[in-house]
């Protein structure tokens, strides 16, 4: 890693030419009153600098929500290869990095992913440092900081940009602006502590996880579970926004002639009654309280043993995204922890 | 497959009551079935029809009246393969519906007059009366799922077709959610996929034209839906609006609370 160093905020024009000359720039846009989305960029004006969450996280730029895996004709096979690309992600935030680490892992776990791999290389992720809202909750999922998932992060320390390079392609970026940028100086450094320090004072969930792995075998048979399970939907929202959900669903569309077709991977959702139905109608996971409990565990305890980390990183989105409001991560574990009293989910 | 005759496959594309919806889409993706097909009977779309045997028939609309209910027997007589497409003819659309609100008998005086001869029959799905291989459901049908359909019945395969709610179509599209941001009464999460939701991509509430999506919880749909301020009978025509069967509602039980965490 290179020492740190500091862009002025009005030479941030020139960063962001400098990201355009490697390829497509994304990041947040405003689509509505309330939500975000990361879509291509063309000037710094478009970025909606204050997004905290987007609606999508940036899960989509590796692993597509729909992507043509295999092409068959006539007895052959052609594997399709994503698109030569270069992609420059601009704009996220610490939770989205973390979870961008943690899908490394499983994607990179043998049988590795290929498709996932090759788009992860060919990109540039440039962190942007954001201000917690009612929802976060990253701290306590160890997911507040930068992580190892990032080209450059910015700092946004008041008139400057405070920039940590982690990458060999980061600093091939940091040297084309050299006269633009500084080292970062002694000043800087207490400005980008100051932030932090702010930063860690605003959450205000009042989660404490220390207890989450044994929680969540020991409250299984809670009655919570079927309490909420009456509210949920099965709608599926909470796994499409979960910056670590990747679970899929291969489809064949064949030809009419029968001789060519092609299979596609769309992103699935263990809230679906179908995801765990098999042959002679059995399913692991019948009702909706069985399918919510199942993903609250999965998020806050499923990878405990297998990688040692949660794949949950506090980021909000499906408490935001769950027209039932019972994907409230924090208010759940907080009941299951007897610190809450359940008053709000009985039938 | 080779039909019957150990030819091209023959097939025919049927109505009984309903709007025409699906028999467009078929026409319009027609060119693309014609060289793997011989469509031998389509009285909405040609004047020389055959009425033998087929392998699949595509049959749109409900059963609403004793002429349909014949037309029926003798499709299903003559399919090796009998398709349902759109939602009156799986689940019988808003004719079903406005049939478990009143008495067709009291429809028909009120618009045909009360000497009426016409015959009629509270409105049903095509499932009620013969056995249905395939039910393509839409309002009107998507056409990559119909020619998907089309693909795997011409290799004597019985087609895969999910029921995942308009939600998941919905969030791919990254659209932003206008049950939760707008308070619409969007019905996404209890309706079947495949319009790629169409209306909550306009910003409009989807209102469950393709029927109910594969255990679609309306019990909790209602909850929601009360707790933002919808009565709960304009709910429940909501959600019964385009033919969802009486079982889904059976669990509905929920008082309505509006305190949430």
């Amino acid at each position: 890693m290179l020492k740190p160093v500091v862009l002025p905020k009005n030479a941030f024009k020139l960063f962001f030419q400098s990201l355009k000359g490697l390829g497509t720039v994304y990041a947040p846009v405003k689509v509505s009153e309330k939500s975000y989305s990361f879509k291509e960029v063309h000037s710094p004006e478009e970025i909606a600098f204050e997004a905290l969450r987007t609606i999508l996280p940036p899960k989509k730029f590796f692993y597509p929500q729909e992507e043509t895996l295999i092409r068959y004709k006539n007895g052959d096979f052609e594997e399709v290869q994503p698109e030569k690309k270069f992609q420059v992600i601009f704009g996220v935030h610490p939770c989205d990095l973390a979870s961008l680490g943690i899908l490394d892992t499983i994607f990179s776990s043998e049988p590795a992913d290929s498709h996932y791999l090759k788009r992860r290389e060919q990109s540039l992720l440039v962190g942007l440092s954001c201000m917690p809202d009612k929802h976060c909750f990253c701290n306590a999922m160890n997911a507040d900081t930068a992580g190892s998932a990032y080209d450059l992060f910015l700092t946004d320390t008041g008139e400057e940009y405070f920039i940590e390079i982690r990458s060999a392609k980061g600093v091939e970026l940091i040297k084309s602006l050299a006269e633009k940028v500084s080292d970062a100086n002694p000043e800087n450094h207490e400005a980008y502590k100051e932030f932090w320090k702010k930063r860690e004072a605003a959450f205000s969930h009042g989660l404490e996880t220390e207890n989450l792995r044994s929680l969540l075998d020991l409250e299984w048979e809670n009655q919570i579970w079927d309490e909420m399970g009456k509210r949920c939907l099965s709608c599926g929202n909470c796994t499409p926004v979960c910056p670590t959900c990747y679970c899929f669903d291969l489809v064949d569309i064949a030809g009419l002639n029968a001789k060519e077709g092609e299979r596609v991977r769309q992103w699935d959702s263990c809230q679906f009654v179908g995801f765990a139905q098999v042959n002679g109608d059995f399913n692991f996971r019948a009702t909706p309280a069985d399918r919510l409990k199942f993903w609250y565990r999965h998020k806050l305890h499923g990878f405990d043993d297998a990688y040692g980390f949660k794949t949950c990183v506090g980021c909000g989105r499906c408490t935001e995204s769950c027209p039932a409001g019972i994907d409230d991560i924090v208010q759940v574990v907080k009941i299951l922890q007897g610190k809450k009293e359940n008053k709000h989910y009985e039938p | 497959m080779l039909s019957s005759q150990g030819t091209v496959p023959r097939i025919a594309v049927e109505s009984l009551t309903g709007c025409a919806g699906e028999l467009l889409v078929i026409l319009e993706n027609l060119d693309k079935l014609l060289p793997y097909v011989r469509v031998v009977s389509f009285p909405f779309a040609q004047s020389q029809n055959d009425s033998g045997a087929v392998d699949i028939t595509f049959l749109e609309g409900s059963v609403s009246n004793p002429h349909d209910l014949e037309k029926l027997k003798r499709i299903r007589a003559k399919s090796r393969w009998l398709v349902a497409v759109g939602n009156c003819a799986v689940w019988g659309c808003v004719q079903k519906s406005a049939c478990s609100h009143c008495k067709v008998e009291d429809m028909l005086k009120a618009v045909y007059g009360q000497d009426s001869k016409i015959e009629v029959l509270p409105s049903t799905s095509l499932d009620e009366h013969v056995k249905v291989d395939v039910k393509l459901s839409g309002c009107p049908i998507n056409a990559t799922q119909f020619l998907s359909v089309t693909a795997n019945l011409l290799q004597d395969h019985l087609p895969y077709i999910t029921h995942k709610p308009v939600c998941l179509e919905c969030k791919l599209k990254e659209n932003p959610c206008v049950l939760i941001e707008d308070n619409l009464p969007c019905l996404g999460p209890v309706t079947a996929a495949g319009c790629g939701a169409l209306c909550p991509s306009v910003g409009a509430a989807c209102y469950g034209c393709w029927g109910p999506s594969q255990d679609a919880q309306m019990d909790a749909m209602a909850v929601i839906l009360q707790e933002k301020g919808y009565a709960i009978d304009e709910v429940l025509n909501r959600l019964q609006s385009f033919g969802a069967p009486a079982k889904l509602f059976e669990r509905m039980k929920f008082e309505v609370k509006n305190e949430r965490v």
